[in-house]
């Protein structure tokens, strides 16, 4: 910081206007065209009752009041929790606990190439082979568990085994990427805070809750914003996966969205759109806040 | 004192088997769909573990190329990922640079922006973008699927840390000797910058060969899909029945086309791991 600041005034002194802005030019023209005015025009949309064609007719909170008292909405919004719940704590407890183990590890290596190389894999690839491991008559899932005498399990065809299926599915293609995060933050934590509780005679499992946890707080509460916007935003999984079915058991809240663009109900659409936005910050910053106030206590 | 016993023996020998059946359900699903997708339709159905290297056979291959235009795919997908790669990785460390070395008004608004962007649900640009795109008359268009996300908010803040830790005294040095901006950034600043130019440059080709939610809202005509959604339209032919009762060699082929898509990412995966993996480490890094 402190250099930052000398070098501030430094630059200030030689006065180049015009450079600073020719290079970051084409970030704003980008962001600008893609990003900053698409959204205000969204918000415009919101209070309309557009199809896609013709006149923007303003009709006030209407999509807002359809969608908030709508079942369809509240569904795809459970939805999306139930898949937060079983993805988000899940993904945290083994990334945790696979970074720790990784930290001492030899051939770190070769190990961490084998947990991320499903975050590389083309997601819609891999959703094929769930579908077809997952299938309820011939997937090698189900016939492995007939092999040890357990009964077949309808992954694909019941409302729960589908939501099961498509959290295998995130969190098979996740947590690699939460482990090499989780890392990284361990690896800032200097080794003779170790030692010395080694001293002082604490163990693995009370080093592991008094140093460890306390000192990757923030790395974990990144890992878990990460995990919410990912889980709030699926869309490819559970599209490729269960197109939403059985019974719009999956369908999350980004596949709700995208059926009101398959309906050109786009004003609706923005509206929901907006929705989202407001339940993704707000679960964001919970996470954040939740996790900050243990580093302080 | 620490003294070696049964302790730290137990500890490793859990620590190892921890690891290594993390890694090996990492990679199983990999192996599964490469090795029956060499495998005859009906054995993937009627013996999904067994490998028997004298059945393995290239049908599937073979017939997945009779119903799937996927060299088009590819062709595609290489033209969006050189094009939009080449964009992303030239913005990004301009704009790091301005941010990271220059003071100039409105700074603080716009990094500010980086930061909120980085924020924000994809989803939620679905719509508009799309309508924009109609206005623009750019459905179903190249530029479509190259321009809108042709800069990242990640990769503007990771250069601008990267840059933040070049020395000032070297980019003063060159202003003395008579260099431009341009030229300072062009050969200072890039050459310095490039491992985690390099890492950039991973993740974002990976980011966009995976991209799958713009490119299948954005284009509605076979000649412009990429090859991701060309494999879930295929995957939904399938879930509607549209392709009859062969089941055995439909997976036989889905798999082959699977395997097709994700080899090109594998490779760059396994030449360039050291990058990619230093590049999602330095996200968690500034917290």
């Amino acid at each position: 910081m402190a250099t930052t600041r000398r070098s501030a005034q430094r630059v200030r002194r030689r006065r180049v206007p015009v450079a600073p802005y020719l290079f970051v030019a084409p970030f704003v023209l980008v962001f600008a065209g893609f990003s900053a005015y698409p959204i205000f025009f969204a918000l415009q949309l919101s209070f309309t009752n557009w199809h896609g064609a013709g006149a923007l007719e303003i009709i006030g909170f209407a999509n807002y009041r359809y969608l908030l008292t709508s079942p369809d909405f509240w569904q795809s919004m459970a939805t999306s929790g139930v898949l937060w719940l079983l993805v988000v704590p899940a993904q945290v407890l083994v990334a945790l606990t696979i970074a720790v183990a990784l930290r001492k590890a030899k051939f770190r290596g070769v190990f961490s190439a084998a947990l991320i190389a499903p975050f590389v894999t083309p997601l819609v690839a891999m959703a094929q082979v769930w579908i077809i491991l997952f299938d309820k008559d011939f997937g090698a899932v189900n016939q492995g568990l007939s092999s040890i005498g357990l009964p077949a399990i309808g992954w694909l065809t019941t409302s729960a085994g589908a939501k099961v299926t498509v959290a295998l599915l995130v969190l098979w293609r996740t947590t690699g990427y939460a482990v090499i995060l989780l890392m990284a933050g361990l690896s800032t934590i200097p080794s003779d805070v170790y030692e010395a509780a080694t001293i002082d005679g604490a163990g693995a499992w009370h080093q592991f809750w008094s140093i460890t946890v306390p000192l990757v707080t923030r790395t974990l509460s990144f890992v878990v914003v990460i995990g919410t916007l990912t889980v709030f935003q699926l869309f490819a999984e559970p599209y490729v996966v269960t197109g939403g079915g059985p019974f719009n058991a999956t369908r999350t809240a980004g596949l709700y969205l995208y059926k009101h663009i398959t309906n050109s109900d786009l004003g609706l659409g923005a509206a929901n759109s907006m929705l989202l936005v407001v339940m993704v910050l707000a679960l964001s910053l919970a996470s954040i806040r939740l996790l900050r106030s243990r580093e302080d206590s | 004192m620490k003294r070696p016993g049964t302790g730290t023996q137990l500890g490793a020998l859990g620590r190892y088997g921890l690891l290594t059946v993390a890694a090996v359900l990492g990679l199983a699903p990999l192996l599964w769909m490469m090795v029956s997708s060499l495998k005859p339709g009906a054995d993937i159905i009627s013996s999904p573990f067994s490998f028997d290297p004298g059945r393995l056979t290239l049908t599937n291959f073979r017939s997945m190329l009779d119903t799937i235009p996927i060299g088009t795919g590819f062709r595609n997908t290489a033209i969006v990922v050189v094009l939009k790669g080449a964009l992303t990785m030239i913005f990004c460390p301009m704009a790091g640079f301005a941010f990271a070395k220059y003071v100039f008004p409105g700074k603080r608004l716009l990094f500010a922006t980086v930061l909120t962007t980085l924020m924000l649900p994809t989803l939620v640009l679905l719509i508009p973008l799309l309508l924009e795109m109609s206005q623009l008359g750019w459905v179903s268009t190249f530029q479509a699927l190259i321009l809108p996300g042709a800069i990242d908010a990640f990769g503007v803040f990771w250069m601008r840390q990267v840059i933040l830790a070049i020395p000032d005294e070297l980019l003063d040095a060159a202003r003395v000797d008579g260099a431009n901006e341009l030229r300072i950034f062009v050969s200072i600043v890039v050459p310095v910058i490039r491992p985690g130019l390099a890492a950039l440059g991973v993740l974002t080709f990976i980011n966009i060969y995976n991209d799958f939610v713009w490119p299948v809202v954005a284009v509605n005509d076979e000649q412009h899909q990429t090859l991701q959604v060309m494999l879930s339209a295929l995957a939904q032919n399938i879930r509607s029945g549209q392709l009859g009762a062969d089941w055995t060699s439909v997976w036989g082929q889905l798999l082959a086309a699977s395997t097709v898509a994700a080899i090109p990412v594998l490779i760059v995966f396994v030449v360039l791991q050291r990058h990619l993996i230093k590049g999602v480490m330095a996200g968690s890094l500034k917290g």
